[in-house]
């Protein structure tokens, strides 16, 4: 076959990303609404964010349950009748309750905008909590449960989170199967009251908004009372543990999950942008050091990552692989190793180019459509944070310099502050 | 609606072009009709793993992600059945980049022997991260040639033995390339912000001097049809029996495709779905069951698999499926759950298009079945189904004579 002429195309600087704001105001019963207009679609994504995540818990489970049982029955439907009403206007509606948050959300036509409203008021403030169904979910959690339980990667991800925060606090604590015996329709009322208030609620809105929304918003959930302020009792503190190193035994395993990181900062630190670029390089994206190591290089696994996540009272960093159970120890070292090249070696000019346009084209990718657009402004409203922080962050991918990065990977990666976290047969 | 435009170049490469201005991004999909059915019964496994092998370089650049994360783009692909799909997203002013990566390894790959080592290394770990590293993780290794005796469907994607990976050599990797890799044998979508003359001027430039190739010929058996009940026991320590159940189905461009799939839906589409309603809250025999349909080229499975919940009997929980299955058959109240379902159907497919990406798959693959409209055709096709036709599909496929079963037991005393 002929050589072709093939010369390699300019490569062109990714745009700086420009982000549309969020239009906020406040329904008559003072809840704030985040309005996103975007999209080509007669779509909408709709939010109900509470401050009823676990740290708002006291007993394990109970933030989970609740945010669960929201769509086991209400005042004025069964489960089944309001999962039938929702399928019949095609809406999608996902439910979630993490460590600070717990949200119900849904996708839907814009044209049902009225439906899913006065839907949404049921399962937000009128559920009803029957015993029998909260008995069913338990029993099928204990099933969840132990399934999940045979998987390396949750049992070292549940130690992970007690080895770095502690087995106190409720960022920390490992589920029990006993747990799911603890939970009354009265621990749902009582934290459903708490906490399922407009007073500790915020909608974030997004897609094709039309000018009936917001009359609508008022007419369904404005007229809320917006419930007693909480007050945040919550006394807890965060105490990693002492063992650095935890070994779970699972007999039978072909593959060992390995999980290493600590509690770090969160977005609210003047820090974060740059910490962001090291774990982008370190294990952030296929192109990553450990990416190229211990899969393209060796051939360990069929992928391992790190990540940054922010809490409101926390951070942790986490590299998380599961390997051939022969070459743990191994991985564990190239692991270390890496943080270490990355701590002492400048990276090169090149690297440093593909790691500013790759980032800089995420960012594109972080901001494209209504729901991406929900997302990340979520993802900073959390943290009382504005677009600001995102432009900082576009920033810092641009300008940050080598020295700054082994800077910032010796002061938040020291080694011996590492928890090390490994699940499967010796 | 969904506006594209066609186009093939002189070598046989199909183009398809959807113009979205919305986005600052452009997606690139490249459709390679290849897929696991391709394959020798000695050396299964080898579309997926040549899949690997596409990211270690090409003829005249030695890496393919990086130059693409150099422009700000990100990629992935996918190997089923039937095709090999490769898939990126660019800022748009990049877009000249994605061609010249794609089309570079359209090309030629350079077929480094260090490459294809250390890739068979990844795939194992991949098998045994997703089949054997999982509790059930086997049970679809085992379900395929219990349902398929002769036609290649009999094995995964990931090979049916994995020596078949570790035993693959580059010459076969270079043969399998040729016979299959060509523009005569690919579908290229792209989909976002770019104009429909720069795309057809880069796809010229940039895949029209690739010469055609000849692509090995299709001549796959077909599968005899199954005439009893089949019935496989495999017992495993894990914490709670589980229940498969397949059934044979018609072609993904048989009329029945959408009405299998409408049944499907009406069985497990989501929490109102009867599977659910019946056996998860009524009965209260499995934590968790679901349906769903392989929808393969040839002829491919409708799949129900459900956890059974702690002292249910297997046998009774079969029974009770074929009984809600067989409700189906009855009037009552199916009419609105019929219209349910085809609602669903409509928002989820307009939801699906938001995304560029998928919007370029799409169009990519109803190409491979000769028919991009129906990108736009497809709510309808479901919305038509009617309960005559609906019914008439249960009686025809969803039989015992038809039907494979694989019951999963917990060795686990509790």
């Amino acid at each position: 076959m002929e050589k072709l002429q093939r010369v390699r195309p300019t490569v062109y600087p990714v745009e700086k990303v420009i982000i549309p704001d969020a239009t906020s105001f406040s329904l008559n019963n003072g809840v704030k609404v985040y309005e996103i207009e975007a999209g080509t679609e007669d779509i909408m994504r709709l939010e109900f964010v509470f401050k009823a995540g676990q740290v708002n818990e006291h007993l394990p489970l109970l933030s989970s349950s609740c945010n669960m049982m929201l769509s086991e029955g209400s005042q004025n439907f069964t489960s089944e009748e309001l999962n039938r009403t929702l399928d019949y206007y095609g809406v999608f509606m996902n439910q979630s309750a993490e460590k600070d948050y717990a949200s119900v959300v849904f996708f839907f036509l814009s044209k049902h905008i009225e439906k899913v409203l006065e839907l949404s008021r049921e399962v937000l403030f009128r559920p009803v909590f029957p015993e029998s169904e909260l008995n069913s979910l338990m029993k099928k959690r204990i099933r969840w449960f132990l399934i999940n339980r045979e998987k390396v990667q949750n049992l070292a991800i549940d130690q992970f989170y007690e080895s770095i925060f502690g087995n106190k606090h409720s960022y920390g604590y490992q589920i029990k199967e006993q747990d799911f015996n603890n939970i009354n329709t009265v621990h749902l009322s009582d934290f459903h009251a708490n906490n399922y208030t407009p007073g500790n609620m915020a909608i974030i809105i997004s897609g094709k908004i039309n000018e009936k929304t917001n009359m609508l918003l008022d007419q369904y959930i404005g007229n809320i009372s917006p419930g007693v302020p909480l007050k945040n009792n919550h006394t807890v503190s965060l105490e990693p543990g002492s063992l650095k190193k935890v070994h779970i035994n699972k007999n039978g395993t072909v593959q060992t999950a390995i999980r290493i990181g600590s509690a770090t900062i969160n977005k609210r630190s003047q820090d974060y942008p740059a910490l962001k670029v090291f774990n982008c390089i370190l294990g952030g994206y296929f192109g990553s050091r450990l990416m190229k190591n211990i899969r393209e290089e060796k051939g360990y696994t069929y992928g391992i990552h790190s990540s940054l996540s922010s809490l409101d009272k926390s951070g942790y960093k986490i590299i998380s692989t599961e390997v051939g159970s022969r070459n743990t120890n191994m991985a564990v070292e190239e692991i270390y190793k890496e943080i270490k090249i990355l701590q002492e070696q400048p990276v090169e000019k090149g690297e440093m180019t593909i790691i500013r346009n790759y980032m800089s084209g995420e960012m594109v990718r972080m901001f494209d459509g209504p729901f991406a657009l929900a997302e990340s402004f979520r993802s900073i409203w959390e943290f009382g944070l504005d677009n600001s922080y995102y432009y900082r962050l576009a920033d810092k991918i641009r300008t940050i310099e080598p020295d700054e990065i082994m800077e910032i990977g010796r002061k938040y990666y020291k080694l011996d502050e590492l928890f090390e976290i490994t699940a499967g047969s010796e | 609606m969904i506006r594209y435009k066609k186009f093939s170049l002189d070598n046989g490469l199909r183009v398809l072009v959807h113009e979205d201005k919305s986005t600052p991004l452009v997606a690139m999909n490249i459709l390679y009709d290849v897929g696991s059915r391709d394959e020798d019964p000695t050396t299964t496994g080898l579309a997926h793993l040549f899949e690997h092998l596409m990211f270690g370089g090409s003829i005249n650049i030695p890496d393919f992600d990086e130059p693409l994360q150099l422009v700000g783009g990100e990629n992935n692909a996918f190997t089923n059945n039937d095709i090999t799909n490769y898939y990126l997203t660019v800022p748009s002013a990049n877009i000249e980049t994605a061609f010249w990566l794609e089309s570079d390894r359209m090309l030629e790959l350079d077929f480094s022997p260090r490459n294809l080592n250390t890739q068979q290394n990844v795939v194992i770990e991949e098998f045994n991260q997703r089949y054997l590293n999982q509790p059930y993780g086997d049970a679809i290794l085992k379900l395929r040639p219990l349902s398929y005796k002769v036609h290649p469907y009999r094995w995964p994607t990931i090979g049916m033995d994995i020596d078949h990976i570790k035993n693959v050599d580059i010459d076969r990797v270079k043969r399998f390339f040729f016979s299959h890799y060509a523009p005569n044998n690919a579908i290229l979508t792209l989909t976002g912000n770019i104009d429909f003359d720069l795309a057809r001027n880069l796809s010229e430039k940039w895949f029209g001097p690739i010469e055609r190739r000849a692509i090995q010929s299709r001549e796959l058996p077909p599968e005899p049809l199954q005439t009893e009940a089949r019935k496989l026991i495999l017992e495993r320590d894990v914490p709670s029996d589980a229940l498969y159940k397949v059934w044979h189905i018609g072609s993904r461009e048989s009329t029945d495709f959408y009405t299998l799939d409408l049944i499907t839906d009406l069985l497990a589409g989501g929490e109102s779905g009867r599977l659910h309603i019946r056996l998860v809250r009524e009965r209260k025999m499995f934590s968790e069951i679901n349906a769903y349909m392989t929808a393969d080229i040839d002829p491919g499975l409708m799949i129900v698999q459900g956890r059974l919940m702690k002292g249910i009997d297997i046998n009774e929980a079969d029974k009770a499926v074929e009984e809600v299955i067989n409700s189906l058959l009855n009037n009552e109240n199916i009419k609105q759950e019929m219209e349910k379902v085809k609602n669903k159907f409509e928002s989820s497919t307009v939801f699906s298009n938001t995304s560029i990406l998928n919007k370029a798959a799409s169009l990519s693959f109803f190409e491979l079945l000769g028919n991009p409209d129906l990108i736009n055709n497809e709510v309808d096709s479901f919305r038509n189904v009617t309960h005559k036709m609906m019914a008439d599909a249960v009686r025809k496929y969803l039989v015992p004579s038809n039907c494979s079963t694989l019951s999963y037991i917990s060795t686990r005393k509790e």
